[in-house]
């Protein structure tokens, strides 16, 4: 097992080169130029001189080859750079916002998986019944509704009904864990709506697939009650794609809460980023980029992990 | 201009006369300033903290350095200028560190004469050496440091101190706007002390905030707030805020809703009248909007072709439904204003309805009664004449995340197909934007050009010359950079008016920028909070130094 995940954690870091690679050539490919961001964009009336000046404190007048190797060489010390906009060290900046954006990520899953495995489970036992449309209409509505309009209708609504609107201060969850959950669950519904029906959809479509299977016959024809037979024959079978599927979305959602944290006003990851990228704060975005793909690959690990646990097969496939 | 005249109540627009600027300007040139007479009135509450929402985070806080409004909001209550708008009669000038201003018998020489006992918020005191190195850094910046206004300054030969307190600024000739140009929001005093070696590192005062405002900058956290707490060694009478709080929120429907549930107090800046609107109906609330020193221009890349050619840009000029753009435009960002010339809305030196019909297209303005179909075939006519086919492709380059950039650029290329032209818009972000319409890598962009402040030279000087900053056509002619330097020097009111006007007259002839409309941003606020006024330049007046609450 240890030299599964040695194996795997091998080729998560030539993942992380690979990506910090593209990235960092992408952002230079991109049309734009930092010092005229970083210079009064929008003024007018900075000089070329004023700019190649800034270009040369800053280090972007050097040969690319130079630059990406100088980069390169403090991520090796696991520096991630100054911000080009602000100055500051982008791994604080991150660690600042990054428990926001995980906080989301967390209690949006939690809702999904919360409500979206009761519900498939709901829809495939109770297939082709009034509650199994229903669930269905209501899941393809989930997958439909982009999250941040579903925001802001939360937003609007909130300010309608309740005079409520997004708080100005957000606490960490560590300093008031109540009061940063119950500030964080309207952006963690917004997102999490569409990870809920994706979740309720693919429970729904593997536990029809389950039930119909040999061994749910004969847990049946044993006499097992059909809540032992759904909950520990039918789901523990079936859990194996919906694991999947949720460590896929968890990866995903740290890079799609671009928009939905702009509605929430949330200073989290996805409000860098923009900011970052809008500025072409290259060491900035690369940094975040870098953060993100770290978490994808650590979330596919954690899923191959979960695997085993779940399935006994594919524990013996990794030991041999 | 007066009182009555500045705005009117909740959101409905008015045009300022700007005929007492002149005055204004003049007047201080003759006499001198007056001394500050704003006190605080016994009802007036001292204490409490005003919640603003900004519209994101300021890039830094060196205001020198910068030109948005994100920079400037947070920066102005931290800084001082030499002397400011008067709040309360917008047109003239009033102290702020300067509490003389005198003006040679020749036009040429400045003498301002600084308050004893400012001190900076490390607790030095200011001294002249301050303002000379604080405006040498506008006019000449350092290696490193950026300097956007610095041809506000172009006119200054010599900036020196004349003892303690005393500073004497040479010009090159009379300049009768240099008291508003000099005391622009964004010309900030800094501490020699402190911006020196920060300068000379090419860093600047991007996370240092040390002036002599009425608040200090106490906390930043950066996506999060920027607290300012009151400064209780400020030279004047306020402030009568403990604090003052700004929030980045980026929306503009994000920052009406927690003005509407009562998150924030004050928001400065709206564009989009969906999100003003709603908010004047809000029991407890003022809204506004008002006519700012910005426009919107189509501009013609005259280095490339086919625009080189006048008659391609007056045909280009002809075929836009000014009237159209500013009621379909108008509600999404801003674009409500119309001018009769290059100059503001209601400005003294604003052309006659015969005069500004004389050229092509602008009779579409609101209430001229142009013919548009008539226009459009004259176009086609001109575009023929300059063998530029029917069916000719072109490209408006526009900015995406602004309102007033791309939504123009959209009507517009609707209206230039009514002509026959194959116009297509490319949508870019900031970044990409301003390299390509800075490095002339466009046919024709538009851009909403924000001045920082009101003066003709500050208009005229930055956005209609050859050396301005914002001659994104990359046009040269030396006849209108001298008629701009002729006005800019005539001293006597009367005339400089006629020369503004006939300035006016040449430059619309060349159709080198063709103006579509004035912008007005909306700001509002709750009840509660007092003692603001919005003036007529975006920038102006948020020094917040008299703002207090009445919770």
């Amino acid at each position: 097992m240890l030299d599964f995940i040695a194996r795997r954690l091998a080729i998560g870091l030539i993942t992380l080169i690979g990506v910090a690679t593209i990235t960092f050539f992408l952002m230079r490919v991109l049309p734009g130029d930092a010092a005229v961001m970083l210079s009064g964009a929008g003024a007018g009336a900075i000089s070329e001189q004023e700019l190649a000046e800034v270009r040369s404190k800053m280090g972007l007048d050097r040969p690319l080859a130079v630059q990406f190797g100088a980069w390169i060489g403090e991520l090796a010390h696991l520096n991630l750079g100054l911000s080009l906009r602000t100055g500051q060290p982008v791994a604080s900046e991150i660690a600042r916002r990054f428990p926001y954006t995980l906080q989301i990520v967390v209690m949006a899953m939690v809702i999904a998986v919360a409500l979206g495995v009761p519900a498939g489970l709901l829809s495939a036992a109770r297939a082709g019944s009034w509650l199994d449309q229903t669930l269905r209409a209501l899941s393809v509505g989930g997958l439909a509704a982009p999250s941040f309009w579903v925001g802001l209708l939360i937003i609007l609504g909130l300010v309608w009904l309740f005079k409520w609107s997004p708080p100005l201060f957000w606490e960490p969850f560590w300093v008031s864990p109540w009061q940063s959950i119950t500030q964080l669950i309207w952006p963690a519904i917004a997102v999490g709506i569409r990870q809920l029906a994706l979740i309720a959809r693919m429970t729904r479509s593997i536990m029809l697939e389950v039930l119909g299977e040999d061994y749910i016959r004969t847990a049946r024809a044993k006499g097992l009650s059909e809540k032992v037979v759904v909950l520990r024959h039918g789901l523990r079978n079936g859990l194996l794609p919906v694991v999947t599927l949720i460590g896929f979305e968890v990866s995903a959602l740290f890079g799609g809460l671009i928009v939905t944290e702009a509605v929430f006003n949330v200073p989290g990851l996805g409000q860098y980023v923009v900011t970052a990228i809008l500025n072409r704060d290259y060491p900035a975005a690369q940094g975040i980029v870098l953060i993100l793909a770290g978490i994808v690959v650590l979330g596919n690990l954690t899923v191959d992990l979960l695997y085993g646990w779940l399935d006994p097969r594919t524990r013996i496939q990794v030991s041999r | 201009m007066s009182k009555s005249k500045s705005s009117k109540s909740n959101g409905t627009p008015s045009y300022p006369s700007r005929r007492s600027l002149l005055k204004g300007s003049a007047g201080a040139l003759a006499t001198g300033l007056t001394a500050a007479t704003w006190q605080p009135a016994a009802a007036q509450k001292r204490g409490g903290t005003l919640k603003v929402s900004n519209g994101g985070d300021p890039p830094d806080f060196d205001v020198h350095q910068t030109a948005t409004f994100l920079t400037q909001f947070i920066g102005a209550p931290c800084y001082s200028t030499l002397m400011k708008v008067d709040p309360d009669n917008p047109d003239r000038l009033i102290p702020d560190l300067a509490e003389k201003a005198e003006v040679s018998a020749d036009g040429r020489t400045v003498t301002l004469q600084l308050r004893k006992g400012v001190v900076f918020h490390n607790g030095s005191a200011l001294t002249a050496e301050d303002v000379v190195y604080s405006l040498n850094r506008i006019k000449s910046p350092p290696k490193g440091i950026v300097s956007p206004r610095k041809g506000l300054l172009g006119n200054v030969e010599e900036i020196r101190a004349d003892g303690a307190l005393g500073v004497t600024i040479r010009l090159a000739h009379p300049q009768p706007d240099f008291l508003m140009l000099v005391s622009n929001p964004f010309n900030v005093i800094v501490s020699r002390a402190v911006a020196e070696p920060l300068d000379a590192q090419g860093q600047g005062v991007k996370r240092q905030v040390v002036g002599t405002g009425p608040f200090r900058l106490t906390q930043a956290v950066d996506g999060q707030y920027y607290e300012l707490t009151r400064f209780d060694r400020y030279f004047g009478q306020g402030p009568m805020l403990d604090r003052i709080q700004f929030f980045p929120i980026r929306g503009e429907v994000e920052r009406g809703a927690a003005l509407q549930s009562r998150r924030i107090d004050a928001c400065f800046f709206f564009a989009n009248e969906a999100v003003l609107d709603p908010l004047r109906k809000v029991q407890g609330v003022t809204a506004l909007r008002r006519p700012t020193p910005t426009f919107i221009n189509l501009i013609p890349n005259v280095t490339r072709k086919p625009f080189d050619d006048p008659r391609v840009r007056e045909a280009l000029s002809l075929a836009i439904d000014r009237d159209a753009f500013i009621r379909t435009v108008g509600p999404l960002a801003g674009a409500f204003f119309h001018s009769r010339g290059l100059m503001p809305p209601g400005s003294p030196y604003s052309l006659t309805p015969q005069e500004i019909k004389a050229f092509g297209g602008y009779d579409s303005l609101p209430g001229l009664g142009g013919d548009v179909a008539e226009n459009r075939k004259r176009a086609i006519a001109l575009l023929e004449q300059a063998g530029v086919p029917k069916g000719s492709k072109m490209v408006i380059l526009a900015r995406g995340d602004v309102p007033a950039f791309r939504d123009s650029a959209i009507n517009v290329a609707g209206q230039l197909k009514q002509i026959g032209l194959d116009v297509t818009v490319d949508i870019r972000d900031a970044g990409a934007f301003y390299k390509m319409e800075t490095g002339g890598d466009f046919q024709l962009v538009t851009h909403s050009v924000a001045m920082g402040g009101a003066s003709v030279d500050q208009i005229l000087g930055e956005g209609y010359t050859s050396y301005g900053g914002r001659n994104y056509g990359m046009w040269k002619d030396d006849t209108l950079d001298k008629l701009y330097s002729e006005q800019s020097r005539e001293l006597d009111p009367a005339k400089r008016v006629q020369m503004v006007r006939r300035f006016q007259l040449e430059f619309l002839k060349t159709y080198y920028q063709i103006n579509l409309a004035w912008v007005g941003y909306g700001a509002a606020h709750l009840n509660t909070v007092q003692g603001w006024k919005a003036l007529n330049d975006l920038y102006a007046n948020m020094q917040m130094d008299r703002v207090w609450l009445n919770a």
